[in-house]
C-alpha cells in the first residue's frame, strides 16, 4: 500500500504491507533510532508520537499512519532540544536501548502534562522499561525537561 | 565534569546497535525452532518453505559444519543435528529478502519429530537410570564430566570436607537445615540478540550484540575452520548485557548463512524468542545447613545445591563449568568449616547461562535467609548475628584469602545508620526490616589493548577494544586518559574499533572493565610519554594486578505487608557499599541503583516459569521487569576511603547491589509476618496463605 | 498467509458493506489485534479499520442523560473526559489505569468490549454502570445491555460476524457513588489479579440501596453481582469462579474478590458520610 504522511515534519511517501508495523516501516527508512524491544507494547523502546500522542510503534499497523503526523526520536531531538539536553545533563541512560523511547515519552509528557510532579512523571513513564539505571536518572531527566 | 561520551548520540537515537546495521543487498534470516522438548529429527520437508516468494534458501544442520561450540564445554550445535533437546532449539533457518517473507516461510518448514521421553527435573535427571539428554556428554570438547558421573551431569563441584562439616553440624549448639528454591529469570536486556554477517573479498564481517568481540572472532574461526585474521568483528553498542550478551549464540549460524547465500544476512531474534530460548539464569534448589555455638558464632556452613542447566552447558565459561556464586557461599563471614556441593544437570529445557553475579543472588538469598532463621534459634537479632560473624581485617576468609582491607563491620554500621528512622507504612499493614550481606572480590586480571594517536586538530584519538555495554566504560577511559595525559577531557576522543585494529581484549563482564581500562590507560600514558617521534602508540596488557580486594554490600529492606491480601510493599532499600575511588560518580551510582532494582525484581517479580520443559512467561507481559513505579525508594550510602586495585585504586561495582536484595526483603517479610518464604519470587499469595494458616491454626496473631 | 486487504472506510454504512464478506476482521485501535496477528492466532483476508469513521468517535450526551461513547473513542479520551469523571467516574478511572499511555492513546472502548479479555479494566466498570452496547449489522441497530448477555465467554461476545459495535451508552450515576479498583500484588504494570467496579445506589432516604458490583479476573467474563451492602462480600465470593494462573490460585482470587469488594464498599460508604 502507498502511504503518505508527515515524518519528523516532512511529507513522506512509501510502500508498506497491510500488516506491516510502524516500527519496521520507520526503521526501513533508515531511522533506526526507534527500537523494537518486547514487540508487545510493554517495554516502550519503540515509542513514537503519532499526532503528538505517544504510541507503541510495534503494535501500530503502518496503514493507520496514512495522513498522520509521525515523530521519531530523530525528529523529536530537533523539536525538543531541551529534552535531549535534560537526558544528557542528568545522564538518564546507560546502555541506551530504551533511551529513544524514554525521550519520546518525555517529549509527549511536556506536551500533555507540562506541570507534572514526580508521582505523575513516574506514572506516565511506568510503561517505559529500563533494565540498567533503576530509573532515578530518567525521572530526574524528565523533571529537568519539564523545568526547562 | 563532562557528560558521558555516548549521551548525546543515545538521547538522539543515533547510536548504532547490531540490529541497526543495514548493508547493501542484505537479506533476513528467521529461525525455525523446535516445538517439542526431546526428539529425534526424522526428516525435513522444505519444499513449501522454499516456494514462498522472496525465499533465498532454507537450511538445516546438513548445511552447517559438523561441530559444536560453547564457552567451555563445546556442546551446542549451530543447528540441531539429529536430535532436539528443548522447546525453542534452532532446527532450521530461512533466509529471504524480507523478514516478513522469512517468517512466513519458517512456518512452512515441516520437521518430523520422533519424540523421546523428556528429562524435566534437575534432581531426577541426576539419578541412576535417568533418560540421557546427551548420549555421551563426556566426549564434548571441554567437558568436565566422565563416564562415571550420572549421565546428565554438566558439572559437579565441591569444596571443603563433608565429613568435617557434618561433624561440626552435629556438635553445633544451634543448627538450621532448610531448603530454598529460586526460579529461572531472563537477564532482561531490552535489546534482543542480533547479528549481521557479510562476506566481503574473502573476509567475514560481523556485527553482533556480543560484549566480547575478540572471543566471537576466535570462536567463529574455530567453528568455521577459518583463521581469526579472516574475520572482523565490528563495534556496535550493546543494548544491555547483565551476563546474557557473551554467548556467541546465533553468530556462527548467521555467518554460515552469509557464506551459503553469498549475501549479507541479518539474524535478529524477536524478544519472545529471546525470553524463551536464549540463556536465562539457572533455576536452583539449595539446601543450607548452618551451625553456630551458643553465642551465635558460626561453626559450619554446608550448602548442597542442584541447578538446572538446561539442554546445553556451553554458556558457562568457568574452567569447572560451575557458577562462582555457589562456591562463595558464606564468604562475608568467619566460618571455620564450609562445605559446598553443587551439581548442575542437563534437562530438556532452555540452556541456562550467566546473569549478573552468576549464582550469587540465589546463594545469598538462601544463606542469608538461613542465617536469620539461625538467629531466631540463638535468640539474638539478625543484625547481631552478622556483627558477631563478619570477617575482620587480617582474618582469612573461607577460601583462605586475607583481603587487603576488610570492611564488613563498617559497611553494616553505615547501612544501619542510613536506615535509621521509620518508613511510613499504610495503616493496618505489618511492618518489618531485613538485612542481607554480600561481598565480592574485584577481579585482578586485566587483558585488553588501547591505541593512542595524535589527531590533526591537536586532540588525541583513543582506540579501545572493549565494547560499551552501558556501564559508562568509554567515558571512564576518556577521563583516566585525560588525567594521565594532562589534557582536557574534551580533547580525548574514545573510539571503539574493529577487532582487526587492536590486539586481544577479553570483553566486558565479570565487573572487570574499569580495572582493565585503568591498567591499559596507565600503560598507554607511559608509552605516549616515551613515544619519541611516533604519532601513535599501541599498548597491550595481560596482567595480574595482584591485589586481593573485596567490597562489602549490606542492604536493609523495610517492608509493609497487607495482612488481608499478603501484598508486599517494599518501603525502602538502603544499600551500603564499600568503595575505593570512584571514576565516574554518576555511572557508579546508576550501576548501584540499577543493581538494586534488579535485585528487587529477583525478589518480588521475575519468574520465567519453566515448567514441564517449557517457558511459560514468554513475553514481557508475563515476565515482569520492575517498572518506574515498582522500584522502591532507594538510598545508597558509600563507605568511602577504601583501598582498591592499582593503579587507579578502584573496586568493582557492577555485581554488588543486585545480590543481597532478595534476602533482605525475604528477611523483612519474615520479620513483619513470621512467614518465612523460602522460594522466589516472594508472592503475595504465599504470604497470605501462610497468614491464613496461622489464623486458622492458632486463632491468629494478626 | 497472503497479505490481507486493508480498507479504511469513512462512513459506517461502508463499513457494514465490507465486514460481512470474506474473513474480514475489524480493526479499531488494533493493540490486541496486533498481538494476535503477530502470534498468527488470526489470519484475516481483510482488515477493516474504523479509525476514519468520524461517527464512531466522541463522547456526547443522549436525550435521556446517558453518555454515548463512540466505539472508536480511545481509552485516553475516556480518561480525559470531565463529564465521565463526573457522571461515571469508575469508567473514567478504569480507562485511566489500562496498561500505559501508549496503549490508552490507541486502544478503544469498542475494542475493549469486543476483545472480551476478562483481565481488562474497562469491561467491569461498564458492566457495573449498566452500560448498553449499540451494535449495527445488516439488519439494522440493536442495543444489548452488558448486563444481559453481551459477554458470552472467554473472548466471546454477542457481536456477530458482519456486525459492528458503534457505541456504548453509559447511564450517569446521578446520586449513586462508585469506584473501580484493581489489585496488582506483584508489578503495578500488570493485569489485575482481581478487579472490582461498584456503583452503589442511594435510596430516597439517602441510605445505601442497590449495589451493582462487577468483578474482573474471576471468571471467563466480567461478572455482575446485584446485591446490597450487607450481602456484598459473600455474594462476590459466591460469584467468583476463577481459574488458577500466574496471577493467583483460584482460592486466592476468590478470597481477594471478597476482600476488595469490602474495601471498595468501605471507600464508598466512607464517601457517603
Amino acid at each position: 500500500m502507498k502511504l503518505t504522511f508527515h515524518l519528523n515534519g516532512r511529507m513522506i511517501e512509501l510502500e508498506a504491507g497491510p500488516t506491516a508495523f510502524l516500527v519496521d516501516v520507520l526503521r526501513s527508512t533508515g531511522l533506526t533510532g526507534t527500537k523494537e524491544g518486547c514487540g508487545m507494547g510493554v517495554c516502550g523502546a519503540c515509542t513514537v508520537l503519532v499526532d503528538d500522542r505517544p504510541v507503541s510503534s510495534c503494535l501500530y499497523l503502518a496503514p493507520c499512519v496514512d495522513g498522520a503526523d509521525v515523530w521519531t526520536v530523530e525528529g523529536l531531538a530537533e523539536r525538543f532540544p531541551q529534552v535531549v539536553d535534560a537526558f544528557v545533563a542528568e545522564e538518564g541512560m546507560q546502555c541506551g536501548i530504551c533511551t529513544p523511547g524514554q525521550v519520546a515519552a518525555v517529549c509527549a509528557l511536556t506536551l500533555e502534562k507540562p506541570a507534572a510532579a514526580e508521582p505523575e512523571i513516574r506514572e506516565y513513564l511506568n510503561g517505559n522499561l529500563c533494565r540498567c539505571t533503576g530509573y532515578q536518572t530518567i525521572v530526574a531527566a524528565a523533571k529537568a525537561a519539564l523545568d526547562a | 565534569m563532562a557528560p558521558r561520551i555516548d549521551a548525546v548520540a543515545k538521547a538522539r537515537g543515533a547510536t548504532r546497535y547490531a540490529a541497526d546495521t543495514m548493508l547493501p543487498g542484505m537479506c533476513h534470516a528467521v529461525l525455525v525452532r523446535s516445538p517439542v522438548k526431546h526428539a529425534w529429527i526424522g526428516g525435513f520437508d522444505l519444499t513449501a518453505a522454499r516456494a514462498v516468494p522472496g525465499v533465498i534458501g532454507v537450511f538445516t544442520a546438513n548445511d552447517m559444519p559438523e561441530i559444536t561450540f560453547g564457552r567451555r564445554v563445546k556442546d551446542i550445535p549451530i543447528l540441531a543435528r539429529g536430535k532436539v533437546r528443548f522447546i525453542g532449539e534452532r532446527v532450521a533457518a530461512v533466509v529471504a529478502e524480507t523478514r516478513a517473507q522469512a517468517e512466513e516461510a519458517a512456518l512452512r518448514v515441516d520437521v518430523q519429530y520422533e519424540e523421546l521421553p523428556p528429562v524435566l527435573d534437575a534432581t531426577a535427571a541426576l539419578e541412576p537410570g535417568a533418560q540421557a539428554v546427551h548420549d555421551s556428554p563426556w566426549e564434548y570438547p571441554g567437558a568436565v564430566v566422565t563416564k562415571a558421573d550420572p549421565v546428565n551431569t554438566q558439572s559437579h563441584v565441591t569444596s571443603g570436607d563433608a565429613a568435617e562439616a557434618n561433624e561440626l553440624l552435629a556438635r553445633s549448639a544451634h543448627m538450621v537445615d532448610k531448603t530454598y528454591a529460586t526460579p529461572s529469570g531472563h537477564q532482561g536486556y531490552l535489546e534482543p540478540q542480533a547479528c549481521v554477517a557479510s562476506v566481503q573479498d574473502g573476509t567475514i564481517q560481523v556485527w553482533a550484540s556480543d560484549k566480547s568481540p575478540y572471543r566471537v572472532r576466535d570462536e567463529l574461526a574455530a567453528c568455521l575452520k577459518l583463521d581469526p585474521s579472516d574475520i572482523v568483528v565490528h563495534p556496535v553498542a550493546i543494548g544491555g548485557d547483565f551476563g546474557g550478551k557473551g554467548l556467541i549464540g546465533e553468530t556462527p549460524l548467521c555467518v554460515q548463512l552469509a557464506r551459503l547465500t553469498g549475501r549479507p544476512v541479518k539474524l535478529a531474534v524477536r524478544y519472545s524468542e529471546d525470553l524463551s530460548a536464549t540463556s536465562p539464569r539457572h533455576s536452583m534448589a539449595l539446601r543450607v545447613r548452618a551451625g553456630c555455638d551458643r553465642d551465635g558464632r558460626l561453626q559450619v556452613l554446608r550448602v548442597d545445591a542442584v541447578a538446572d542447566g538446561g539442554a546445553y552447558a556451553g554458556f558457562k565459561p568457568r574452567v569447572n563449568v560451575d557458577l562462582s556464586g555457589l562456591g562463595d557461599a558464606g564468604s562475608p563471614y568467619r566460618i571455620p568449616a564450609v562445605h559446598t556441593d553443587v551439581r548442575i544437570a542437563y534437562t530438556n529445557s532452555v540452556p541456562r547461562g550467566h546473569m549478573r553475579a552468576p549464582a550469587a543472588p540465589q546463594t545469598t538469598f538462601a544463606v542469608e535467609s538461613a542465617l536469620d532463621e539461625l538467629a531466631l534459634k540463638v535468640g539474638i537479632a539478625p543484625v547481631e548475628l552478622r556483627r558477631r560473624n563478619l570477617l575482620r581485617g587480617g582474618e582469612p576468609n573461607i577460601h583462605g584469602i586475607t583481603w587487603a582491607q576488610c570492611r564488613g563491620q563498617e559497611t553494616l554500621d553505615a547501612a544501619l545508620g542510613a536506615a535509621s528512622g521509620q518508613c511510613p507504612a499504610p495503616a493496618g499493614w505489618l511492618t518489618g526490616r531485613g538485612v542481607g550481606v554480600y561481598d565480592r572480590h574485584t577481579t585482578r586480571a586485566a587483558r585488553t589493548s588501547l591505541r593512542l594517536a595524535a589527531e590533526d586538530d591537536g586532540g588525541i584519538r583513543a582506540e579501545v577494544a572493549v565494547p560499551e555495554t552501558g556501564t559508562g566504560s568509554h567515558t571512564v577511559a576518556r577521563r583516566i586518559l585525560a588525567e594521565g595525559l594532562g589534557v582536557p577531557e574534551d580533547t580525548v576522543r574514545v573510539v571503539h574499533v574493529p577487532t582487526d585494529e587492536l590486539p586481544y581484549d577479553r570483553g566486558a563482564g565479570g565487573s572487570r572493565v574499569s580495572v582493565g581500562l585503568g591498567a591499559v590507560a596507565a600503560a598507554a600514558v607511559k608509552a605516549w610519554a616515551d613515544r619519541g617521534e611516533q604519532n601513535a602508540v599501541t599498548v597491550e596488557i595481560d596482567d595480574d594486578l595482584g591485589a586481593d580486594v573485596t567490597s562489602y554490600c549490606v542492604q536493609i529492606a523495610d517492608v509493609a505487608v497487607d495482612p488481608a491480601t499478603g501484598e508486599i510493599r517494599v518501603l525502602r532499600i538502603v544499600s551500603a557499599v564499600d568503595v575505593a575511588d570512584i571514576l565516574n560518580p554518576a555511572a557508579h551510582s546508576m550501576q548501584l541503583d540499577g543493581g538494586t532494582a534488579m535485585g528487587y525484581g529477583f525478589a518480588c517479580l521475575e519468574d520465567l516459569q519453566i515448567e514441564d520443559g517449557q517457558v511459560w512467561s514468554g513475553t514481557l507481559g508475563e515476565f515482569k521487569l520492575p517498572s518506574t513505579r515498582d522500584v522502591p525508594p532507594l538510598d545508597t550510602v558509600l563507605v568511602t576511603g577504601g583501598s582498591g586495585i592499582a593503579p587507579l585504586n578502584i573496586k568493582a561495582a557492577g555485581e554488588l547491589t543486585n545480590v543481597p536484595t532478595a534476602a533482605a526483603i525475604a528477611n523483612a517479610v519474615a520479620a513483619a509476618t513470621n512467614v518465612r518464604v523460602r522460594s522466589l519470587p516472594i508472592r503475595a499469595e504465599t504470604v497470605w496463605a501462610a497468614l491464613q494458616h496461622e489464623r486458622t491454626t492458632t486463632g491468629g496473631r494478626v | 498467509m497472503t497479505d490481507p486487504e486493508f480498507v479504511a472506510p469513512t462512513m459506517l454504512h461502508h463499513v457494514l458493506d465490507v465486514v460481512g464478506v470474506d474473513d474480514a476482521i475489524i480493526v479499531s485501535g488494533g493493540t490486541s489485534l496486533a498481538v494476535m496477528l503477530k502470534q498468527r492466532l488470526i489470519e484475516p483476508e481483510k482488515l477493516v479499520w474504523l479509525g476514519r469513521v468520524a461517527e464512531l468517535k466522541g463522547i456526547r450526551q443522549a436525550a435521556d442523560g446517558s453518555w454515548r461513547v463512540g466505539a472508536c473513542t480511545t481509552l485516553a479520551e475516556v480518561a480525559a473526559s470531565p463529564e465521565l469523571w463526573r457522571d461515571a467516574p469508575m469508567v473514567a478511572q478504569a480507562a485511566s489505569v489500562v496498561a500505559n499511555p501508549r496503549i490508552r492513546n490507541v486502544a478503544t472502548v469498542g475494542g475493549a468490549l469486543v476483545h472480551a479479555d476478562p483481565r481488562q479494566d474497562l469491561p467491569p466498570a461498564l458492566l457495573a454502570a449498566g452500560a448498553i452496547v449499540g451494535i449495527r449489522g445488516p439488519g439494522g441497530e440493536r442495543l444489548v445491555p452488558l448486563r444481559n448477555g453481551f459477554f458470552r465467554g472467554l473472548m466471546e461476545t454477542a457481536v456477530e460476524h458482519g456486525e459492528v459495535v458503534t457505541h456504548v451508552c453509559v447511564p450517569p450515576r446521578r446520586d449513586a457513588v462508585e469506584a473501580y479498583r484493581r489489585f496488582t500484588p506483584q508489578s503495578v504494570d500488570d493485569y489485575p489479579t482481581v478487579s472490582v467496579a461498584a456503583r452503589l445506589e442511594r435510596k430516597d432516604s439517602g441510605r445505601a440501596g442497590q449495589l451493582n458490583l462487577a468483578l474482573g479476573g474471576v471468571a471467563p467474563t466480567p461478572v455482575l453481582v446485584q446485591t446490597d451492602v450487607a450481602n456484598a462480600a459473600a455474594a462476590a465470593r459466591a460469584a467468583a469462579s476463577p481459574t488458577s494462573d500466574e496471577r493467583g490460585s483460584a482460592e486466592y482470587k476468590t478470597a481477594m474478590a471478597e476482600v476488595w469488594t469490602q474495601r471498595v464498599l468501605a471507600e464508598l460508604l466512607e464517601g457517603e458520610t
